[in-house]
């Protein structure tokens, strides 16, 4: 069997995109096709992380937990209709392994409201596991660690 | 110059009593100074934090009291002290880190006075002067200049203070079986999972309302009527505390007779997201187990005014909620679990505090909808909120959950405390 091609930077770099972007254009339902079956998806706080806490403000243990998720979001949750604005830095690798790509991404989230307001709605970092497979490259693991713990209203859609 | 008389006149509580609720309490600041006297300085106790957040002598956390931000610190004896965290001399604030650890003392940036861990004043720099020149006022007697120390009351390592003597101890407070579930839910050692904050655009009374009124709890979070995590028709009931100013709600997830209503009932959100076949592909946050040993899945609890303990299966934590001015509020979240808790146990706890929370499953519209009102009630000071489900009174409905008793009750403490 041959062996699968690492992931390169730029792959990773166009998976960062194009999953903000389906985000940010209101394409939830795209969103676990983001990752890979067995993944995992959070959103934490920098003060949790310092502090040894394992606690998530979302936490989806595998692709089934995404769909569970975003059906929620899109069913059963009711909020004020809104939509995010991301913007990403440039990105830093932390790893490269067993064809897997590990790297650290800052961001910041603008979130639009129907009214029009729009505010900073959070600022963190991404640290992301990305991996090849069926040819396509996905998410393993994500983390969302944002710098304050303090959170505007609520968090209906993922970051 | 507002005097109480005006106030009264302005807040005209209609004769249905506490079955009604002014909208002008929502956003009126002479309103918000009376509150922050009488409820928040007066006779009501107040959750600061847990004594696991102050392992040793010296740690401390900084918490709230409505406006006053309150120094909970760890003495030498294991006693825990809490210290309004404002110099006596110039009103400086001692501490400015949420947590942290001093060796025997609190000292002002400012001007370098040093507290010790109980507030007692215990040095002034150059007291004495320089080179026999300046120094206080001979007359100046340190022990008169200490920081203004709160009563403390814990219980199962929760920790409350109150600023009044006039406050009834703190077990007298809240009644028995108020008493009981917090020895129920905290009797363990608990360990912290983590913590947050949401700010809500609302005044905090209306977050307090929706902590204390289980009639929204299956309607506004569909969540719970469609995958079964918490329906009016489950057995429970509403338990009141003392003087009925405190509740405890609870459900049994495993007795449901009659929940069909939330698939048939035509006017209930639920039926209309069943039709979509909503369901969980993954297991986790069904995958539960019966803490306690007596088959309640859920149990709110409030201490009046705003302190929550929650059991939403198993999925445990302490909110507590601080005004920040009539149309802001900041609610603070701890998850925890237990020392003994496995691994497995943790895991299952973290899933399920998906339900919880800013991206709460059932919480998140908790958020939300205070501020909905408050904007929309802006132009109607002079009307009032309506709360006649389950009666007019605070007496609870045996066995029933239908009934807005507690929000009533949430009212009596109000208006015994501020005289409106």
């Amino acid at each position: 069997m041959d062996a699968i091609a690492p992931v390169t930077q730029a792959e990773a770099r166009a998976l960062l995109r194009d999953y903000v972007n389906a985000i940010d254009r209101g394409r939830l339902g795209e969103w676990p096709n983001f990752f890979v079956d067995a993944c995992s998806y959070r959103i934490t706080t920098r003060e949790n992380e310092e502090r040894g806490f394992p606690l998530s403000i979302m936490l989806c243990s595998n692709r089934a937990m995404l769909f569970d998720r975003i059906e929620a979001t899109e069913k059963a949750n009711i909020f004020e209709p809104h939509s995010y604005r991301h913007i990403l830095s440039d990105s830093e690798i932390v790893s490269e392994s067993d064809g897997a790509l590990t790297m650290r991404t800052s961001f910041l989230c603008v979130r639009i409201m129907q009214t029009g307001e729009t505010m900073l709605f959070v600022s963190g970092e991404y640290i992301d596991e990305i991996v090849r497979e069926e040819g396509r490259c996905r998410f393993r693991s994500k983390r969302v660690v944002l710098d304050s713990s303090r959170i505007d209203t609520l968090i209906a859609i993922p970051l | 110059m507002q005097t109480d008389d005006d106030l009264g006149q302005r807040v005209a509580w209609p004769p249905e009593g506490v079955a009604r609720a002014p909208y002008v309490l929502f956003s009126d600041p002479h309103v918000y100074a009376r509150e922050q006297a009488a409820i928040f300085r007066g006779a009501a106790w107040h959750f600061l934090g847990l004594e696991i957040e102050l392992p040793e002598t010296g740690s401390y956390i900084l918490s709230h009291i409505g406006d006053t931000q309150i120094i909970v610190v760890r003495d030498g004896r294991g006693d825990i002290h809490a210290l309004v965290n404002r110099c006596a001399h110039k009103g400086t604030p001692l501490v400015f880190a949420k947590s942290g650890k001093v060796a025997d003392r609190f000292m002002c940036i400012y001007h370098n006075w040093c507290f010790d861990l109980r507030g007692d004043l215990v040095s002034v720099a150059f007291e004495k002067g320089v080179r026999g020149k300046g120094g206080m006022t001979p007359s100046f007697c340190k022990e008169q200049h200490g920081l203004d120390r709160l009563r403390v009351h814990r219980i199962c390592g929760l920790i409350f203070a109150t600023f009044s003597p006039d406050t009834p101890d703190f077990e007298d407070y809240i009644g028995p079986a108020h008493v009981a579930n917090i020895k129920r839910v905290c009797g363990r050692p608990l360990t912290i999972l983590g913590q947050y904050s949401q700010i809500l655009h609302s005044n905090w009374k209306l977050y307090m309302e929706n902590v204390k009124d289980p009639y929204h709890a299956s309607l506004l979070h569909a969540f719970n009527g469609v995958m079964k995590m918490d329906r009016l028709t489950m057995e429970g009931g509403i338990t009141m505390g003392a003087r009925g100013w405190h509740h405890i709600s609870y459900s049994k997830m495993t007795v449901d007779p009659g929940g069909e209503v939330y698939e048939k009932a035509t006017q209930l959100r639920s039926a209309e997201i069943s039709a979509y076949g909503f369901g969980l592909r993954d297991p986790v946050l069904t995958d539960v187990w019966d803490d306690f040993g007596d088959k309640v899945s859920l149990t709110v609890q409030d201490v009046f005014p705003c302190f929550v303990l929650q059991q939403l299966r198993n999925c445990l934590a302490f909110r507590r909620v601080r005004p920040l001015g009539p149309e802001k509020t900041e609610l603070f979240w701890t998850a925890f679990g237990y020392a003994d808790d496995g691994a497995d146990r943790k895991a299952k706890r973290l899933a399920q505090a998906n339900m919880m929370g800013p991206a709460g499953l059932i919480s998140m519209e908790d958020g939300m909808i205070g501020a909905l009102i408050q904007d929309s009630i802006q132009g109607d000071q002079d009307k009032a909120s309506v709360m006649e489900l389950g009666g007019r009174g605070i007496d609870a409905v045996e066995g029933s959950r239908a009934s807005e008793g507690s929000v009533r009750g949430f009212w009596t403490g109000y208006r015994a405390l501020t005289g409106l």
